[in-house]
């Protein structure tokens, strides 16, 4: 069947009310890239720290590919299903609600907690004290920076993460209108600040980072001969501040990256909201558009960094951050780049932007933890899996005020974790073991994106993307990459994690190539069918390239210890030093019991919680 | 009774609420298979039932067909993709019609002949509708009643107004026994929109209506109000505001956003407050999927996703002029 543009719909419509659809693709485009986070700044101090040899644009351009076939996979899923609630939707009608719960309450709603603190912290640290610690510096007045400093210690950043969650909650529930009006002003204030820390790092000239860092660190208190100071602590502290190049670094800085890059999907949470969801045109742009502008400009961000301080420059503020050098930090102050970028002004306004730019981009995480998070928490509330309470909505405001109050609760305890606890592992350490949660979820929605043609043939069958197919062949050689790229990266740093005992570590190996079996298996038929030429839904090649690259990425997260506490698997004085890993078992399991308990509670009052999910035939 | 022990418990009767299918074939198949597969004694089906679009499959020259679908002009070269695309239609709730070129100008170039070709067809598959529930639900003993909304104009409603059926029936205006203990008013019309709809009504002669069907119903406490608007301001009722003017009517912006206000009927809000049934049934607002408790009456509108094929409902038991439960579900 062909098909070709028409300049005048051939059809006939009758005036009837239905549904109107608010947000257009430029919201929605823009939303996506706030999520993001175009100002975070976590691959240009973490990677250079942990993983040296590894090239941070490369790395950043790795992760926005990887990321491209799962962004079409959301594409054409959206399409198919254009309905508020993303993953979930997606998931259970997939996989059933057994799964979509459990991924999604461990995955999402569970470590997104993190992230509730996490904003806090970027207000704080990010936003809050170089903002004093700036004017503080170009003003000349010691209690600014007083005051800067105040905002890195642990009373400054909780304070701070409770107000922000609190304000948040307030702006939320008082109406989504407040905060629509609010998001403006984050957008054009987020844009203004990346584009003068772009400007102050592209303009800067090299030659006089050293004087301009040095001057800088006298006015915030700090050494006189800052840089000098810092290379020779790290130089004597045995890191190579010149390494040669490593492609297993270079790889693995991806992973770190799709930390901000892997939300270029996060709309779909929303798809009931977005005017044209079932346009191939406007998802595209929504998604894949987001993602790769978001993914050049975080590697244009690298290569001014690289630009103006130095390759050996990044391993000594990556050491400051990931080896604790105190010598290689302003005053206990880690080099973020909006720190580098005020250190490399003299103007109080523009650290005033660049303060405000972080300031508010940090309060957009929390209140997209908010709304992504309260939405699913309703859906499963009317599911009948979690208590009738989240599902109430109040009939002034039209907001689930209930459900944002059990998030905001469920954060403090993080938030309080989050900057007190440092033993018997920090907190902190498990920030990317968010990205590890959140990507499982979309992993398992890409893998759900691949089965969609089969498991709900007719709803991809009524999608615009079902004419879509690919040589069987091809989508056969996508396949095989996705699995053997999980595969390969297990193989490679499954050695490292479990050096001590070379049984788990080929446990773990043969696990991933069962793990590829398991899921290949029930599409053995279809494979055949592929390999003797018969076209494959495109849908169905992205999600096995996709969900096998992004399966690549997660299983980096659990096998090495470069990308956080996770993948330090240490079995001594068990099971003080594998705390980390436990905690992230055991959200996945209580996530699960409670599906189950819920569906038994349910059962016992005549309730079939799957009727939910499953799919009535037709005929 | 025996003294000691469990006193005898009567049975609960379970309802399943599907509303707002606007003509979608696959979705009223559904609906039907609903009865047997969530195993539910009654179906009702709330308003909006005939569909708003009808795609013109033109006949060409060379034996080929083109159709124009989601934005796109389709070119149907064998007849295997031709029932592919008639069944894709029904799916997604669109009616069609197989002509030739000269046909179709002429009635692109004919409001009344359009309007009357929509009744033809509407009548057409809602008359298929209730020879299928007839045939599908014989002999199990579940009904399956079913109202008009206010985009179902009344000359098309008169296809599911028949005698001597089993099965289905069509209950609006009526005072429906659903079963021993309780019984159902419906009402399908709404107040006003945008759109100007077939059947729209101020918000005091919804009142009216609702009041002449009240006054018929012989325990209040033991009643369900089928009535296609929502209560206002009750969660069920949430989307944009929109600019009347506009044709189509488009969201008004303020500040940059949407205004988002509860559309419901104050009328509909009024008589829950004031008649306290056991259950309120409702749609109308596809966005606005919702449970919400108004005193001691649980309302719900289960949405509608009909364009995706799927069958958004609501499984309700009850007994004793009680709700004991109520689940959404995404069929």
């Amino acid at each position: 069947m062909a098909e070709m543009a028409t300049p005048k719909p051939e059809v006939f419509t009758r005036k009837a009310s239905g549904l109107v659809r608010v947000m257009s693709p430029y919201s929605a485009f823009v939303y996506n890239i706030l999520t993001m986070g175009l100002i975070f700044p976590w691959t240009y101090l973490w990677a250079p720290g942990s993983l040296p040899g590894g090239q941070l644009v490369w790395g950043i351009i790795l992760a926005m590919v990887i990321e491209i076939p799962i962004a079409f996979v959301y594409v054409w899923l959206s399409t198919a299903l254009p309905r508020s609630g993303g993953d979930y939707v997606f998931q259970s009608r997939v996989f059933g609600g057994g799964v979509a719960f459990t991924v999604v309450m461990s995955g999402f709603v569970i470590w997104i907690l993190q992230w509730v603190a996490l904003s806090g912290w970027l207000v704080s640290y990010l936003g809050f004290a170089p903002l004093f610690l700036g004017l503080g510096a170009t003003m000349h007045v010691a209690s600014l920076s007083t005051l800067g400093l105040w905002f890195t210690s642990a009373t400054g950043i909780i304070v701070v993460s409770i107000l922000n969650a609190l304000i948040a909650l307030i702006l939320l529930t008082s109406g989504f209108k407040n905060y629509v009006r609010f998001q403006h002003v984050i957008f054009w204030g987020t844009l203004l600040c990346f584009a003068t820390v772009f400007v102050v790092l592209f303009a800067t000239p090299a030659s006089e980072f050293v004087a301009r860092l040095n001057a800088f660190s006298v006015a915030s208190g700090g050494v006189a001969n800052f840089y000098q100071t810092a290379m020779d602590a790290v130089t004597k502290a045995g890191i190579n501040v010149h390494p040669p190049f490593s492609l297993l670094a270079t790889l693995l800085v991806a992973p770190i990256a799709w930390t901000s890059l892997q939300w270029a999907t996060y709309s779909a949470e929303q798809n009931g909201e977005i005017k044209d969801a079932r346009s191939f045109r406007s998802q595209t742009f929504i998604m894949v558009g987001s993602l790769i502008a978001t993914g050049l400009l975080l590697a244009l961000l690298a290569l001014g960094i690289q630009k103006v301080a130095g390759s050996e420059f990044l391993y000594v503020a990556g050491a400051g951050y990931w080896s604790g050098i105190s010598a290689a930090n302003i005053n206990g102050f880690n080099l973020w780049p909006p720190i580098l970028a005020v250190a490399l002004t003299a103007s109080p306004i523009v650290v005033l932007i660049i303060g405000l730019g972080y300031l508010l981009n940090g309060f957009q995480i929390v209140c997209n933890c908010y709304i992504g998070m309260t939405r699913v928490l309703v859906a499963m509330s009317l599911d009948r899996l979690l208590p009738d309470w989240f599902s109430k909505v109040n009939e002034k405001y039209h907001t689930p005020v209930n459900a944002h109050l059990g998030y905001f609760l469920a954060s403090i305890p993080v938030i309080v974790g989050y900057s007190l606890v440092t033993q018997p592992f920090t907190w902190v350490s498990l920030t990317l073991g968010v990205t590890f949660g959140c990507g499982y979820v979309f992993i398992i929605t890409c893998l759900a994106g691949a089965l969609l043609p089969y498991r709900a043939k007719e709803v991809y069958e009524a999608s615009p993307g079902a004419k879509y197919t690919v040589s069987g062949i091809v989508g056969v050689l996508f396949t095989l990459l996705g699995a053997a790229s999980f595969i390969a990266l297990t193989w490679v740093l499954s050695p490292q994690a479990f050096a001590s005992s070379v049984v788990l570590d080929w446990l773990v190996r043969l696990a991933s190539i069962v793990a590829v079996i398991v899921f290949l298996y029930p599409m053995r038929k279809h494979l055949l069918e592929w390999l003797n030429g018969k076209p494959m839904p495109w849908l169905s090649a992205l999600g096995m390239l996709g969900g096998g690259l992004g399966m690549a990425m997660v299983v980096a997260f659990l096998l090495s210890p470069a990308l956080g506490v996770l993948g330090n698997w240490n079995f001594a004085d068990f099971p003080k030093n594998l705390l980390a890993q436990i905690i992230a078992i055991a959200i996945i399991v209580i996530s699960a019991v409670w599906y189950i308990a819920a569906k038994a509670r349910q059962k016992s009052k005549g309730i079939n919680v799957e009727y939910a999910f499953k799919e009535i035939p037709p005929e | 009774m025996p003294l000691f022990g469990k006193k005898d418990r009567k049975k609960a009767t379970r309802l399943y609420f599907a509303t707002d299918l606007h003509g979608s074939e696959r979705t009223y198949r559904k609906f039907i298979n609903a009865g047997k597969f969530y195993d539910v004694d009654i179906l009702v089906m709330g308003g909006d039932i005939t569909g708003k679009l009808l795609i013109p499959i033109i006949k060409e020259k060379n034996d080929h067909y083109r159709a124009t679908l989601q934005g796109r002009v389709e070119e149907i070269t064998t007849q295997k993709e031709l029932e592919d695309l008639i069944a894709r239609l029904g799916t997604l709730g669109f009616y069609h019609k197989v002509m030739d070129e000269a046909e179709f100008q002429a009635l692109s170039a004919d409001e009344n002949a359009v309007n009357e070709l929509f009744h033809e067809v509407s009548r057409q598959r809602l008359s298929s509708w209730v020879d299928l529930a007839e045939e599908r639900l014989a002999g199990t003993g579940k009904k399956c009643y079913v109202t008009g909304g206010n985009d179902d104009a009344p000359e098309v409603l008169t296809a599911i107004k028949r005698e001597g059926t089993h099965s289905f029936f069509a209950c609006e205006g009526e005072v429906v026994q659903v079963d021993d203990d309780h019984t159902m008013i419906s009402v399908g019309f709404s107040t006003p929109t945008p759109w100007k709809t077939p059947r729209e009504i101020t918000d005091e002669k919804l009142g009216e209506m609702i009041e002449e069907m009240v006054a018929k119903v012989p325990n209040l406490s033991h009643t369900i109000f089928n009535f296609h608007d929502p209560p206002v301001d009750s969660s069920l009722d949430t989307c944009p505001m929109l600019d009347w003017d506009k044709d189509p009517p488009e969201p008004i912006i303020q500040g940059g956003q949407t205004v988002m206000y509860g559309a419901g009927s104050k009328s509909v809000r009024n008589a829950i407050e004031k008649y306290k049934p056991m259950l309120g049934l409702h749609g109308h607002i596809h966005e606005s999927q919702s449970v919400a408790k108004i005193g001691r009456t649980t309302c719900v509108n289960p949405g509608s996703e009909y364009g995706e094929g799927i069958l958004r409902g609501c499984l309700v038991t009850f007994v004793d002029g009680q709700v004991e439960g109520y689940q959404m579900t995404s069929g």
